[in-house]
């Protein structure tokens, strides 16, 4: 036991201690709030970006609908250097006007061109070209200003003043979503959502990033023949275990960390969000309870015994950091496609699919917490998942022992599949 | 304390495609300095390993102190040092050796004391410099090589296996090495060491065991496998160009078995019941000035080239001896 304890030491101190922790660390959770913060930020300033006023209108209406789309592009009649340029045009000339717009853009003078004309004037049709085409803020933005000027249209024609119709069209909606589970209403439906998101991708990175901590730390041992001398001092199933969970106690503080600091961040969130100007969204974070911790825990440590296990095995069986890469790709595969599906498990967390990625080992450390997050799992389900993760684990530290122990004194060239299979058959 | 600090007993090892080691049986004297000497690919580290409980014996049983080699509470007693060497290379040195401590079951303040003295005993540790706190990369070579010394012997073990320990060797750090082997007999513990450098295991070891091909060769005290070999050899040295002349004398099978040539200086072994005198007349005649013309005990690389090439075949005795030359500069 003062052995085992002595290596999961070693292993747990020497990368907590290491600059990339601390870095990885505490520059975490600013990162992620970083990424829920900047979009909502970004959402909140979608008056779009300053290109759309510095764009030309084709107005091959005949009737002076340019102009008034040019007011409502600026948003403002009084403020003329927000306000396109207004071309009329006849019909006729239009292409011609057209591709005189396009060089004015390719030279960058413009940003782009709206076209409107009598389709436009009926609300079918209207067609934009420009450099900022794929913003999608900026072009609702020029939609929104087309719907606008075609209904003040309209509303004229029947004898309604520009005042009135102001008052009319003016509807701030703040539409707000809440998700209802069996045990109440929990919380907004875009947090739990971004929040399975979080848990599934965090689960997804420190398994991709220990696991591969690990292999590169038993490929060390091996190059250096350090694990010789460790071996002839322990038995090579203390080396494999005191490896795993030092590492994957380093894996739990890095979490834990920052889910606190994470937490302190969204706390912080709507001062923060406050100080940049954005409106602030009714966001409450999905209340957890503590046995849902307590699983989350429980699949974030049998997934990393699962995956770690497999890629220490991988590690001892090879010779340099190169072959291990390759070596490893299987792995890779597995937990790459795992991450291909986090999304439509998000979508669709109770549909078959999710159902049966939640039950096998592969991919259930990952899909199941995310389902936790956004839906209630019946507790059969949740049952048998963790069961079919306990032997997939079992299945997996078997294999990676009797591995392990053979691999790490092979050195040469990297063994096949069958020689591997061999070694599996060893006694010892 | 039983008399042999090593005893096995007909021990076979095979892996895939190959015998490892084939039935050897062999007794290592407690507090005796003991070369395991043979080829690459002989079964040395294999061995080693098995002495080490690293890998278990397909059959055959080893004792270690008159215990089962398996017993946990054997590597306590043990000290190793692996042919390639090599350290956590992005840690610090003393939490290193202290972690090699911790596996041997050292208690922690115990080692820090330990450590100490050994840091400052192979001068890592001087009052401007404490090499102790570097990194391990950060270190020489020859440094590293120190400190895996040091992780070695930190528990202060009865019995220290030493697979190649020259190998890469500064002379300084060699020397040192020998000082140490030398005082560790002197403290009755018992020291193994595999080598293909003859000179150091003629020099270092009480007994030594050849094997190859993974089985023994020859065992015994060295002076008693000198004895054996008997007093046929001739150590001759001749000054000039008669060296060409003296070669077609040394090709004469009736009169010698096999002669060492190392230009100037050759070792001769004589056929059986062959006359030195002979010899001697007929180098004189061939008009060769003889520098030196003594009869010797044949040296442990005359032995081990002789026995070893009964057993090799030809390309592998060729490649061998090759290192040989290259390696014996070193001693």
């Amino acid at each position: 036991m003062a052995k085992l304890w002595a290596i999961i030491k070693r292993e747990y101190l020497e990368r907590v201690r290491s600059k990339w922790f601390l870095i990885a660390t505490f520059f975490g959770p600013i990162f992620f709030s970083a990424i829920i913060i900047v979009p909502a930020w970004l959402a909140s300033r979608s008056k779009a970006t300053s290109d759309v006023y510095n764009t030309i209108i084709l107005d091959a209406t005949e009737a002076g609908f340019g102009q008034r789309l040019a007011v409502a592009i600026a948003g403002d009649s009084a403020n003329r250097s927000r306000m396109p340029v207004v071309r009329v045009v006849s019909p006729a000339e239009l292409t011609k006007a057209e591709s005189t717009a396009t060089r004015e853009v390719m030279r960058k003078e413009r940003t782009g061109y709206v076209v409107v004309n009598q389709q436009t004037m009926a609300g079918e049709a209207a067609r934009y070209a420009g450099a900022n085409a794929t913003s999608m803020a900026d072009m609702a933005q020029i939609k929104n200003a087309i719907r606008e000027t075609i209904l003040a249209t309209r509303l004229q024609q029947v004898g309604l003043d520009s005042r009135k119709m102001k008052e009319i069209t003016f509807i701030p909606l703040d539409f707000s979503t809440e998700r209802i589970t069996e045990r109440g209403r929990a919380g907004s439906g875009m947090a739990s959502v971004l929040f399975g998101f979080a848990i599934g991708f965090l689960l997804y990175m420190s398994i991709v990033v220990y696991g591969q901590t690990i292999m590169s730390g038993v490929l060390e041992e091996k190059t250096t023949r350090v694990a010789e001398v460790v071996m002839s001092s322990v038995p090579t199933d203390t080396l494999l275990a005191g490896k795993v969970l030092g590492v994957g106690a380093v894996g739990l503080t890095q979490q834990v960390i920052w889910i606190g600091l994470t937490y302190v961040m969204l706390k912080l969130r709507t001062p923060i969000m406050a100080k940049l100007g954005a409106p602030t969204m009714n966001f409450s974070l999905p209340d957890i309870s503590l046995a849902a911790a307590i699983l989350f825990l429980l699949f974030f440590l049998l997934g990393f015994i699962f995956y770690s296990s497999l890629y220490a095995a991988v590690g001892s069986s090879v010779n340099s950091e190169s072959e291990a890469r390759q070596a490893a790709s299987p792995l890779m595969i597995m937990i790459v496609s795992t991450g291909v599906f986090i999304q439509p498990v998000l979508l669709n967390p109770t549909g078959t699919l999710a159902k049966v990625l939640s039950l096998i080992p592969i991919s259930s450390p990952i899909i199941m917490p995310i389902r936790m997050a956004v839906t209630g799992v019946p507790p059969l389900e949740l049952a048998g998942s963790l069961i079919l993760l306990a032997i997939g684990c079992l299945a997996a530290l078997w294999l990676a022992s009797r591995i392990y122990r053979v691999g790490l004194l092979m050195y040469g060239k990297r063994p096949t599949m069958k020689e591997m299979a061999r070694w599996v058959s060893y006694a010892r | 304390m039983t008399e042999y600090a090593i005893d096995i007993a007909n021990v076979t090892k095979r892996f895939a495609d190959h015998t490892a080691v084939r039935d050897l049986a062999l007794r290592v004297p407690t507090g005796s300095v003991y070369g395991l000497l043979g080829p690459n690919g002989a079964g040395k580290t294999t061995t080693i390993r098995m002495i080490l409980n690293i890998i278990a014996p397909d059959s055959g049983k080893i004792h270690i102190f008159g215990r089962p080699s398996n017993d946990p509470h054997l590597t306590q007693r043990l000290g190793y040092l692996p042919e390639e060497r090599g350290l956590y290379r992005k840690m610090q040195v003393r939490r290193v050796l202290k972690f090699l401590a911790e596996l041997k079951g050292v208690r922690g303040s115990d080692a820090d004391k330990r450590i100490d003295e050994w840091l400052e005993r192979l001068s890592l540790k001087t009052p401007e410099k404490d090499w102790g706190l570097a990194k391990i990369d950060e270190l020489s070579r020859g440094m590293q090589q120190k400190v895996q010394f040091i992780g070695t012997l930190l528990h202060d073990p009865d019995l220290v296996i030493l697979d190649e320990p020259f190998s890469g060797l500064d002379p300084i750090n060699a020397q040192a090495l020998k000082d140490t082997v030398v005082e560790l007999k002197h403290r009755g513990k018992t020291v193994i060491f595999s080598t293909h450098l003859m000179d150091n295991a003629e020099r270092l070891c009480d007994s030594v065991c050849i094997i190859a091909r993974g089985e023994k060769v020859l065992d015994g005290t060295v002076t008693g496998v000198k004895e054996e070999h008997g007093l046929r050899n001739v150590a001759l040295a001749i000054e000039g160009d008669g060296a060409s002349g003296v070669a077609d004398i040394l090709r004469d099978t009736s009169l010698v078995r096999r002669a060492d040539d190392s230009n100037r200086f050759f070792e001769i072994e004589l056929v059986p019941g062959a006359d030195p005198q002979v010899l001697l007349r007929r180098i004189i005649e061939s008009g060769a000035s003889v520098q030196r013309f003594e009869m010797i005990q044949p040296s442990l690389h005359q032995i081990f080239l002789q026995k070893v090439a009964n057993t090799v075949r030809p390309e592998e005795r060729a490649a061998w001896a090759h290192v040989e030359e290259g390696m014996s500069g070193h001693g």
